[in-house]
């Protein structure tokens, strides 16, 4: 445990830079070639790519779980709230009984949309893996078009990976670790 | 023939963040006259407060005024901005790109607006608030369910919150884009508010489908928000011309069609103030002019089914209600101005392709949209309250004070000086949209014929 | 877009020679099972003729016995005569995946033109305006004839049925051409009257395209129209103190939703018995289906938008009209209805793997069908069990007494099975005339849309012209 936790805090990060989505997918194929398993490497792009543009794995995720929790409980929320309130203070208005379904069927269902947004957005940053503290290698010029591959893995293993960036064209490798 | 210029992300990165990075020689002085008049509002408020509602028009029996008209009003203007950012997402419609972000946060300004306008100025005694919230437990006194007045902040802070949401998950990518081009302080501010966003496929993903799945949730929440406020109307019996079905989708027409216009305004305003035409072409506006002649033309058909079921009861009071706002002055002028300006001046013309596709004429023509849905909602609210009926022994009119028409001006003013803060803050044309339009433009070669096209995945 | 349509297909489709060739082929041959079919919906029709006598010997005066009809009626138009719009709708919008499913919605057309013999009799089911009862031509303040509803309803239905057909027709017609140049004989001098010389000159494809878009407005237009006129003059007029102004729009809409199920319904038959499972593919039923999906909701909508202003209110009257429409003696139909329209479509389709599959839509689009006819049974019968205006007991403009429920009996239910069975008939020889998948629509498909290389992937390159 011990070990392993350490092993993560060694790791280090490389970036590779590339003009040209072409030498980024040969970056991935380098990489692959070298050894390094698929949790290793990423892309960084500036804008959103059609899937597989660079041959990297398709991400899976369950976002569609979190609306239906979140609806879930916002229902109950509801439920309780609107129920709660009438039979908390039974005052009879309008001539309507004290549980009146259609009025609290509204407030209900607006607690539900909130519950399953919320929860939506929450399960948006969840799953993209936000926040994120440490920022590894990057560089600015992703944000401006280029392509960045980032390789994480063990220090030993980073001069293998800048190799294998440097071999497929990267126009500037950079060290996560070292400040520019 | 579409017109389309291929851009690289370091133009889109120059162009659509001028307005971020730099500063505007306009925009310090529109902000502080908007905000001197916002100020002005304030003080009128507060008077309002210190003397009481007295210093309003409203009186018996009229006792919803401008407040509410503005309340109703910026609600349906809220509306656009998601309809038009949400609709667009599901359809993959492509000029969806450069509007979705002004839209949305049209949305978010404008709710807040109609918040000040009802929860703060109309109830007349906002420090009351918290009354429509389950609270107060040791004097037992709850929040009526049963009452529209509940279900209307319930339904109002639900899209606010939804929308405000809505407007953040898009953001990501974009404080991303100005961390990096940003030193010092300011940078720290935006990498904390991106929370570390980097652009993996992962991210990106997830942004797809928060687009298409937000945009699915805040539908229903939008669709209901006006038919609650509608209610807030229609489910009354006393005053006349209000206790009619229609009002939830006459409403929710209504709103769109104001709505979209306003965003249409937004769009020429985007072009007019930061110069970014090669943004929003007269293709764009080409497009949200036929979305709104369809939007114009079902908004018709509700007023007209309105209009026909009113004279359809054939009871006295309510054929007297509509012979007082289409006969007596000065309702008729209003009445007349609002036909007019709503629909017969604007929805023929936008038949026309030169009027659609002209900044100007757009411009023109959804103002005068908005004219009259605004006078749509007055002639609504204040004549039917005049003519109350039962158990009310004294008939009045009403006219708005000085103290109203400047808080009204604040809310105006509120709107705009808040869409020009946003857009000091964070770019106002979502980049990364943009960008993938860029990557996922393509174009067939038929003949001698090249006919645009786009990536599907 | 991986199970797109044509991508399923074999290499002969992807030319547009081998479009048309195969599309010709299966136009041509008449299978056994569609005999079949034809003949048992033939001797089904000719049940219903004898149901329809056995109704007549009841004859006119008595309103509620008619209740059924009516609502057959109402159905048909809101389900056969609602489809066309998916083909209009969605051809406005320039959607590439209605292309294989926009002639089955608009064959639906024809069905119309059967409709308009079940709406005969209704005519002199509905008494004149005479017994004073609200209306919508205001009868008694102007001087309009008493039977002015009458009048304009039959003259919207018939003008929505040749606006229809036109539409058919017009968009038909390149197909109809291909259908000439294929055949020979008799066959080819039918198909050379009915292609009204065309022969594909641009200034032709132009007109066509701006009278399809033309005809597609004006088709909703009336549409909406005569779901305007018959909701109210054939329906909320006889229920005295019945005032919803929604209740025309709500009218109009399902008949959206239904044609959308109904459309689901036919490609599912089109794709399991007429062999064109090459052609509708998953595509089509997905986007149906979240088509679908969302009118469902919006059906909640429409419904509780009505409802609570009248629950709310508290009018006596409105109090009854609820009574009679919903909670009274139609109570079982409305929940079915209810459920069938509404919750069985939310509870199903929010899950994505019934909403993106072939079973799916079909089977939840299938009970909206049937939710819509309950629907309509509990308006229109519920409407034609009211007493006439002009009798004693009943006041001018307040209900004071429900009626209790009307049962069917067994000619209602021979004229059901027949009316249905013939609508199904009059479609079924529509296909045989008109070629059920659009050809020239598909092949167009082949110009617009194309598969390359992106980098290490593969996409679909979607063309829209304008």
């Amino acid at each position: 445990m011990a070990q392993s936790i350490i092993g993560l805090l060694k790791q280090r990060s490389v970036l590779g830079l590339f003009s040209s989505e072409d030498s980024a997918a040969d970056a991935l194929d380098a990489l692959r070639e070298a050894g390094f398993a698929q949790g290793e490497f990423e892309v960084l792009t500036g804008t959103p790519y059609p899937e597989g543009t660079f041959g990297e794995a398709e991400p899976v995720h369950k976002l569609y779980r979190f609306p239906l929790i979140g609806a879930a409980c916002g229902f109950i929320v509801g439920l309780l709230i609107t129920a709660g309130t009438q039979l908390a203070y039974p005052v009879v208005t309008g001539g309507k009984p004290i549980l009146s379904i259609p009025p609290m069927a509204i407030v209900m269902y607006e607690g539900t949309m909130l519950g399953a947004i919320i929860f939506t957005v929450i399960g948006i940053i969840f799953e993209s893996r936000l926040p994120r503290m440490f920022m590894g290698a990057y560089d600015t010029r992703i944000t401006e078009g280029y392509i960045g591959v980032a390789v994480t893995t063990q220090e030993d293993r980073v001069g293998v990976a800048e190799e294998a960036l440097r071999g497929a064209g990267a126009e500037d490798v950079k060290r996560g670790w070292e400040r520019d | 023939m579409q017109e389309h210029v291929q851009l690289t992300q370091r133009e889109i990165n120059r162009d659509l963040l001028s307005g971020v990075l730099g500063t505007p020689k306009w925009w310090l002085p529109s902000v502080a006259l908007l905000a001197l008049i916002f100020i002005t509002g304030v003080g009128a408020f507060g008077y309002m407060v210190n003397k009481g509602v007295g210093v309003t028009g409203l009186n018996r029996p009229v006792f919803w005024g401008v407040f509410m008209v503005n309340f109703v009003f910026w609600i349906g203007i809220s509306h656009a901005g998601i309809m038009i950012s949400a609709i667009l997402r599901l359809t993959q419609a492509e000029w969806r790109r450069p509007v979705t972000r002004a839209a949305e946060v049209l949305t978010v300004f404008s709710l807040l607006g109609a918040t000040m306008a009802a929860a703060l100025v109309h109830t007349g005694r906002p420090w009351r608030g918290y009354w429509v919230f389950p609270y107060d437990f040791p004097r037992g006194v709850w929040m009526n369910v049963r009452s529209p007045l509940i279900w209307d902040p319930s339904a109002v802070n639900t899209y606010l919150i939804a929308s405000s949401l809505f407007v953040f998950v898009a953001l990501l990518p974009d404080m991303a884009i100005v961390r990096d081009r940003s030193t010092g302080l300011v940078r720290m501010m935006y990498s904390f508010m991106c929370l570390g966003w980097r652009g993996t496929p992962r991210q990106w993903r997830l942004q797809a489908v928060a687009g298409i799945l937000l945009s699915a949730l805040v539908l229903p929440v939008f669709v209901s928000v006006h038919s609650i406020v509608s209610w807030d109307f229609a489910v009354q019996i006393g005053p006349e011309g209000w206790h009619s079905t229609i009002f939830a989708p006459y409403f929710i027409i209504g709103a769109i069609h104001s709505g979209v216009s306003a965003v249409a305004m937004v769009m020429v305003l985007m072009v007019w103030l930061w110069g970014w035409e090669r943004y929003i072409t007269p293709d764009h506006l080409d497009a949200i002019g036929r979305l709104l002649i369809v939007v114009g033309t079902a908004w018709f058909f509700f007023f007209f089914l309105e209009w026909i079921f009113a004279l359809y009861t054939l009871e006295g009071p309510e054929i007297a209600l509509r012979e007082l706002q289409i006969f007596q002055w000065p309702w008729s002028g209003l009445f007349a101005l609002f036909v007019v300006t709503a629909f017969l001046i604007p929805v023929p013309l936008w038949l026309f392709r030169r009027v659609r596709r002209s900044l100007l004429l757009m411009f023109l023509t959804t103002a005068s949209v908005n004219i009259g849905m605004w006078l749509e909602r007055f002639l609504i609210i204040v004549p039917g309250l005049m003519r109350k009926q039962p158990l009310i022994f004294n008939w009045g009119s009403y006219q708005p004070s000085i103290i109203e028409v400047l808080m009204v001006a604040a809310i105006f003013a509120w709107v705009g000086m808040g869409m020009l803060v946003f857009s000091k803050v964070f770019p106002l044309i979502p980049l990364f949209d943009i960008k993938e339009g860029m990557v996922g433009r393509d174009e067939i070669r038929i003949g001698r014929r090249t006919v645009p096209a786009s990536i599907r995945e | 877009m991986r199970n797109g349509a044509t991508q399923n297909a074999g290499a002969a489709l992807a030319s547009p020679a081998g479009v048309t060739h195969d599309l010709l082929d299966k136009h041509r041959t008449t299978g056994n099972m569609f005999r079949a079919a034809a003949v048992l919906f033939a001797v089904l029709f000719v049940l219903g003729i004898v149901g329809f006598v056995m109704r007549l010997q009841d004859g006119v005066s008595n309103r509620a016995v008619w209740g059924y009809h009516a609502a057959l009626f109402a159905f048909i138009l809101t389900a056969a005569q609602g489809a066309p719009m998916v083909s209009i709708a969605t051809r406005l919008a320039k959607a590439h995946w209605r292309r294989p499913i926009s002639r089955s919605a608009e064959l639906f057309t024809v069905v119309g033109l059967f409709n308009l013999l079940l709406f005969i009799p209704l005519l002199w089911v509905l008494p004149s305006l005479e017994d004073g009862r609200r209306t919508l031509w205001f009868f008694g303040q102007d001087e309009v004839p008493s039977h002015s509803p009458h009048i304009w309803a039959t003259i919207a239905l018939v003008a929505l049925i040749l606006c229809g057909i036109a539409l058919l027709w017009v968009s038909a017609l390149p197909d109809l051409a291909a259908v000439r140049d294929s055949s020979t004989g008799r066959r080819r001098r039918l198909f050379e009257r009915l292609a009204f010389g065309w022969h594909g000159t641009t200034k032709q494809w132009h007109m066509m395209r701006s009278r399809l878009d033309i005809l597609g407005v004006f088709y909703f237009m009336m549409m909406v129209g005569v779901h305007f006129l018959i909701s109210i003059d054939f329906a909320m007029a006889l229920v005295p103190g019945w005032i919803d102004a929604l209740f025309p729009a709500t009218h109009a809409f399902i008949s959206l939703q239904t044609g959308v199920a109904t459309v689901l319904v036919t490609m599912f038959v089109l794709r399991r018995f007429g062999g064109y499972e090459e052609y509708i593919g998953l595509d089509q039923f997905w986007a149906l289906g979240k088509l679908l999906f969302a009118l469902s909701l919006l059906w909640v909508w429409f419904w509780f938008s009505s409802f609570i202003v009248f629950w709310y209110g508290k009018k006596p009257s409105e109090q009854k009209v609820l009574e009679l429409l919903m909670v009274g003696p139609y109570l079982p139909i409305f929940i079915a209805s209810f459920v069938l329209s509404f919750v069985a479509p939310f509870f199903a389709m929010i899950w994505n793997p019934v909403r993106k599959s072939i079973w799916g839509p079909t089977i939840v689009a299938a009970g909206v069908l049937i939710g819509t006819f309950l629907d309509r049974v509990r308006i229109y019968v519920a409407a034609y069990s009211i007493p006439g205006i002009g009798d004693p007991l009943v006041e001018k403009h307040d209900l004071h007494e429900i009626p209790s429920t009307v049962l069917p009996e067994l000619p209602d239910i021979l004229i059901w099975i027949g009316a249905i069975s013939g609508s199904i008939l009059v479609y079924m020889v529509a296909t045989r005339i008109f070629p059920p998948i659009n050809i020239w629509e598909q092949k167009e498909l082949l110009l617009y849309r194309v598969h390359r290389r992106f980098h290490r992937t593969e996409v679909t390159v979607l063309g829209k012209p304008d």
